[in-house]
């Protein structure tokens, strides 16, 4: 059972590294150039125009006092509107369009991080130094070494341009077009966002496959590096685990080899693990921006990419404090899960 | 700490450290801070406000980065012990020497906005 107190804990430490997410967005901003105003009103504005625009957006009061605005703004989630890559939509709203699209991504790429990574660590423990030992330490160097901008056409080259069996980009085929709803018990309910959950929704086998193949190039890309990770630890920590004493005993009651790692080392050797997975769900968030890129997919990831490249301040401020809010909801999930795993975290 | 120590006695022993520490960094923080501005009042030619705000902008990525630092070594830290440790890739890095480093580093930059905040208010005659 995981305290309350130990929840609130954790919730309040969100608060500090929200704060201090904002506070650096707003410092990298105000430090890099370019002036909002001039972006807003266009090159070929007065100066007339643009005076009245900074004027507008708060730019003539003391930095302290667009600082605090800054800060209020942030705690309501408002960004104002985008200058230029949705050019006068709230940042918001471009915000929640895209952000399932990543979050999707993302927990794929965590699937099958998680599904490759703890039997090939867990094998690679039981049976140490043997062939199979060797060849995962090597995937796993490999899939820890391979940068994501390299690994992501490689894979577009082979299983797309060669062998032919999974689209190189995009999220669905393009003559599948799905509706805005789905209707539960005689209700209309809004869709995800997320294709292969809404075509489930929808009832329309043919179209998840389609959002399978899609999506499975792009999930092994930044799935890789998370179960290259995944099972290196899984691996030290499961060596560590199948030597203790405990184990011994199970086995000297008869118990079998397979029952005793899986009932008794497996949660064990999970505890370290856990924590790995928080903290590389960064990593895998820092992944999406180049693999949306590499694959054409509209989330997150290259909306930041846009957006820098488009000096649309507001949409960059957005897009990182969602990336930064994600990562410690999860690790806050994490928290409670190793807690869970192991009680006396809490104390 | 003593079993019969007083509730202000155990305050203060757990205070005083972290306020020393924290405390430090930020008057560095407010000299360095007003000395930039000065600098770059006097020998770089800009206008106070100018200077102030650009000034109080290092100052806050000073601060964004302490505070980030600080709070992710709290939230993350053992978790990046423990893949240390597991990888075989120790660096003697730990958690609380993290947060002490952070907390100085979150300190400094906050003295610097302090400054630099005031004397733009001041400029300004807000």
């Amino acid at each position: 059972m995981v305290s309350k107190r130990f929840i609130a804990k954790r919730l309040l430490l969100l608060v500090p590294v929200l704060f201090g997410v904002s506070t650096f967005v707003f410092a990298i901003l105000h430090l890099s150039g370019g002036d909002p105003a001039r972006i807003i009103a266009g090159q070929r504005a007065s100066e007339e125009v643009v005076r009245q625009v900074r004027q507008d957006l708060g730019l003539n009061d003391p930095i302290l006092v667009q600082y605090g605005r800054f800060l209020v703004d942030v705690v309501q989630f408002d960004f104002g509107n985008s200058y230029q890559v949705s050019k006068g939509n709230p940042v918001r709203q471009v915000l929640i369009a895209r952000l399932p699209v990543t979050i999707e991504l993302a927990l794929y790429g965590q699937f099958i991080g998680l599904a490759l990574g703890l039997p090939l660590g867990i094998l690679s423990a039981i049976k140490q130094d043997s062939l199979l030992d060797h060849t995962t330490r090597i995937g796993a160097l490999a899939g820890i070494s391979v940068p994501i901008y390299w690994s992501g056409p490689l894979l577009i080259l082979f299983f797309s341009g060669y062998l032919g069996i999974f689209p190189a980009a995009g999220r669905i085929g393009s003559t599948i077009f799905l509706d805005n709803s789905w209707t539960l018990l005689g209700m209309e309910l809004p869709l995800t966002g997320m294709v292969t959950i809404d075509t489930l929704l929808l009832g329309r086998p043919v179209a998840w496959l389609s959002a399978v193949s899609h999506l499975f190039l792009p999930a092994i890309t930044i799935g890789v590096y998370s179960m290259a990770l995944v099972s290196r630890m899984m691996r030290s920590s499961m060596l560590e685990v199948i030597r203790q004493d405990y184990m011994r005993t199970a086995r000297a009651k008869g118990q079998g080899a397979k029952i005793t790692v899986m009932k008794h080392g497996f949660r064990n050797a999970m505890i370290p693990v856990i924590t790995v997975v928080g903290i590389q769900f960064g990593t895998l968030l820092g992944g999406a921006v180049l693999t949306e890129t590499v694959f054409g997919i509209g989330g997150i990831g290259t909306l930041i990419v846009s957006a820098i490249n488009a000096t649309d301040y507001p949409v960059v401020q957005g897009a990182v404090l969602t990336f930064a809010l994600l990562f410690t909801l999860v690790n806050l999930g994490v928290d409670i899960t190793y807690s869970y795993l192991d009680p006396r975290i809490q104390q | 700490m003593d079993a019969e120590a007083t509730v202000g006695e155990r305050v203060r022993a757990y205070a005083w450290p972290r306020a020393k520490l924290v405390g430090g960094a930020v008057a560095v923080g407010a000299v360095v801070g007003a000395a930039l501005l000065a600098a770059l009042v006097v020998a770089g030619g800009w206008a106070v406000v100018g200077a102030a705000q650009f000034a109080f902008a290092l100052g806050t990525l000073a601060f964004g980065l302490g505070l980030l630092g600080w709070s992710g070594s709290a939230m993350a830290g053992r978790g990046f012990e423990n893949m240390q440790e597991h990888l075989d890739t120790n660096t003697d890095w730990t958690e609380a020497d993290s947060r002490r480093a952070m907390a100085r580093v979150g300190g400094f930059g906050g003295g610097a906005m302090l400054a630099t905040g005031v004397v733009e208010f001041v400029a300004l005659g807000v």
